[in-house]
């Protein structure tokens, strides 16, 4: 299996509840990612201290995470807590967590 | 405006803003809600770039058309959009929804805030717009908080101080739904379309305006390639410019039926007749004279077209044609063709003023208004010429309008428009021996005195004529008839003088006749006398011979 490296940008608009969860939701995942030999690297933006890149990215609702790399680009917005939903949304390979 | 309130920041959209009276609240939020196709986009950019025009900075954030799209209508309503952005005065933000985007829970719209937070700091921006925020929803239909969200949204901008206008559809009562109207904006205006017999009429509503008095009616509004237009039904001002100045007709016969001068400027004149009576051209007539005075005319023309007008109008000659042009001062006479069955009958009257706005004529025609009425429930034409004729009024305008009456009308007036009316003129058809005569009476002229008679009226190469009637032995005739008449009844006055003469000649015969003869009489009265006398004297001469004779002989017997 080739090892795929993912670069993922996390967006919150402060230290909000759903931002902590969104952010735990996604270091788990990561995690998880990287027990199966796939190397993910996340970034967080808080839009709060950088609202142009809000506007660059066209940002309407937080926390949202944005596949930047590989592309095509994807976005999943929300807390990220139904990791299913976050799986597809990014198109990460969900076979992976398969047994 | 004078009556304007301190705190408002005017729309730019007249009728609007009068009836808010000045503005939307100033530094405040305000909602404008309607369905799809209402003007609610229109209406919020239109404030949005008058505000950018009179010097502010302006916010739009979009989030169902594209901000080119909207660029686009702002230049097309004459807002130099593209240039606003350029000089960094308005700045669009693309807030339209990424259809790619997954959804999830614990969506915040803290994101929409700071983009538009951080667009107002770097723009210094006083004016907000938030076009079809209901787009939200649909966007993120699985997050219950939306309403706790926008009600932050809206605090947020209070707290913001510019002066925001957001604008919602009517979408499952989006804005009620989210309680928008109950707590959260100062200022609520709802828009909305009526159809009435197949012709479409929008309509504007203020449903709230928090800290002022406002119209609870429903006001119709125009929406169409040159922008908003409207007019508050109420509220307008009743004080109608009054001048004694006098405007000529330019039909020398028509000024002297108003008592010598014509009527006053800024009065109401109806031409009322049958087809072919004369109307169009009567209006024509007093247009043209108007043009020559060097004055604005709007010629509103609901049945011919400009080209139709010009040659029917060139043909009895009034040439029109010559005031169309530009000139440095503008255009003298814009013609301006509707076809009365294309609109309501609200869009026709906002048309009409906003041209007489535009153009700022002297005087306006209107021919012929009863086509208006022909299509519509009488009493909503009525309501609506009234309201016509009294808003030119109001703004000092000489209008002169026709009325097509119905063959068989026989010559009553059915608009009922008459108390309207300063000069209200009756053209009708004189037919008689074969030919038409046209002929024209005074009904009424307010303040002036006036002709009682019926005259006739005649189309010349010089223009309109009007001419006494003939009255002879045999009635009042016109036209040929009346021509005949008189050279019929000027040659029985020759004949009669010739009588005359005769009767006076043979009488004066008479007399000498009589004289001579008398001479006669006397002359052989006279001979005859003296016949009698030379008689009478020889009988006695031979009697006294006899009788001397007698003595002489008894004398010598003795």
């Amino acid at each position: 299996m080739t090892t795929r490296h993912y670069q993922l940008r996390l967006y919150i608009a402060g230290m909000t509840p759903a931002a902590r969860r969104a952010i735990d939701n996604l270091t788990a995942l990561a995690t998880d990612l990287g027990q199966q030999g796939e190397q993910v690297d996340i970034q967080v933006v808080d839009i709060l201290q950088r609202p142009q890149l809000a506007e660059d990215e066209r940002i309407l609702a937080t926390p949202v995470v944005i596949r930047k790399l590989p592309p095509p680009i994807r976005r999943v917005v929300g807390d990220l807590s139904e990791r299913e939903r976050v799986l597809v949304g990014l198109d990460i390979r969900d076979d992976i967590f398969d047994p | 405006m004078t009556m304007a309130h301190p705190d408002t920041a005017a729309t730019g959209i007249q009728g609007l803003d009068f009836l808010l009276q000045g503005g939307l609240p100033l530094g405040r939020p305000s909602v404008l809600r309607g369905g799809p196709g209402t003007g609610k986009t229109i209406i919020a950019l239109t404030f949005l770039c008058h505000g950018i025009a009179q010097g502010d900075k302006g916010v739009m954030a979009t989030f169902d058309e594209a901000p080119e799209a909207l660029i686009q209508h702002a230049t097309g309503f004459g807002f130099p959009a593209e240039q606003f952005v350029r000089e960094g005065r308005l700045q669009i933000l693309d807030m339209r929804p990424n259809p790619d985007d997954v959804s999830g829970h614990a969506i915040e719209l803290t994101a929409v805030m700071t983009r538009i937070d951080h667009a107002l700091k770097t723009t210094q921006a006083q004016r907000l717009v938030v076009d079809a925020m209901d787009v939200l929803e649909g966007a993120f239909a699985t997050d219950t908080h939306l309403r706790s969200e926008l009600g932050r949204v809206f605090d947020w901008l209070r707290e913001h101080q510019a002066t925001a206008l957001i604008t919602v559809g009517e979408q499952d009562n989006f804005s009620a739904r989210h309680g928008l109207e109950d707590y959260v904006a100062d200022c609520v205006i709802a828009l909305k379309q009526s159809l009435e017999h197949r012709v479409m009429t929008r309509l504007l509503r203020i449903v709230k305006r928090r800290g002022g008095a406002h119209g609870t009616s429903e006001f119709p509004f125009l929406l169409d390639s040159e922008g908003i237009f409207m007019i508050p039904v109420t509220g307008s001002v009743l004080s109608a410019k009054v001048s004694s100045e006098r405007l000529s007709t330019g039909i020398p016969g028509l000024d002297a039926m108003l008592g010598g001068n014509g009527p006053y400027r800024g009065s109401t004149l109806l031409f009322s007749g049958q087809a072919g009576t004369g109307k169009t051209s009567m209006a024509a007539a007093l247009a043209n004279s108007a043009c020559q005075r060097g004055e604005k005319v709007l010629y509103v023309s609901f049945e011919e077209s400009v080209d139709e007008l010009l040659r029917n109008q060139l043909s009895i000659g009034t040439d029109l044609g010559r005031f169309t042009g530009t000139t440095q001062a503008g255009q003298c006479l814009v013609l301006m063709p509707v076809r009365a069955v294309e609109l309501g009958l609200e869009e026709h009257l906002m048309r009409i003023m906003r041209a007489i706005r535009k153009h700022q004529p002297d005087v306006v025609v209107l021919d012929p208004i009863s086509s208006l009425a022909g299509r519509h429930r009488e009493d909503h034409a009525k309501a609506m010429l009234l309201r016509l004729i009294h808003l030119i009024k109001e703004v000092g305008i000489t209008a002169i309008a026709t009325e097509l009456l119905a063959d068989d009308s026989q010559g009553v007036s059915h608009l009922d428009v008459s108390s309207m009316i300063d000069v209200w003129i009756k053209l009708r058809r004189h037919e008689d021996n074969g030919e038409m005569n046209r002929l024209i009476t005074l009904v009424k002229a307010r303040g002036l005195p006036i002709s009682s008679q019926v005259k006739e009226f005649r189309f010349t190469p010089q223009g309109l004529e009007i001419e006494d009637p003939y009255m002879g032995e045999s009635g009042i005739a016109y036209g040929t008839n009346r021509h005949a008449l008189q050279s019929r009844d000027e040659q029985t006055l020759v004949q009669l003088r010739e009588a005359l003469s005769q009767a006076l000649r043979q009488r004066e015969e008479l007399d000498e006749i009589n004289a001579a003869a008398e001479r006669l009489a006397r002359a052989e009265r006279d001979a005859r006398a003296m016949a009698i006398d030379r008689n009478i004297a020889n009988l006695e001469r031979r009697l006294a011979m006899i009788h001397s004779a007698k003595s002489t002989v008894s004398r010598s017997r003795l």
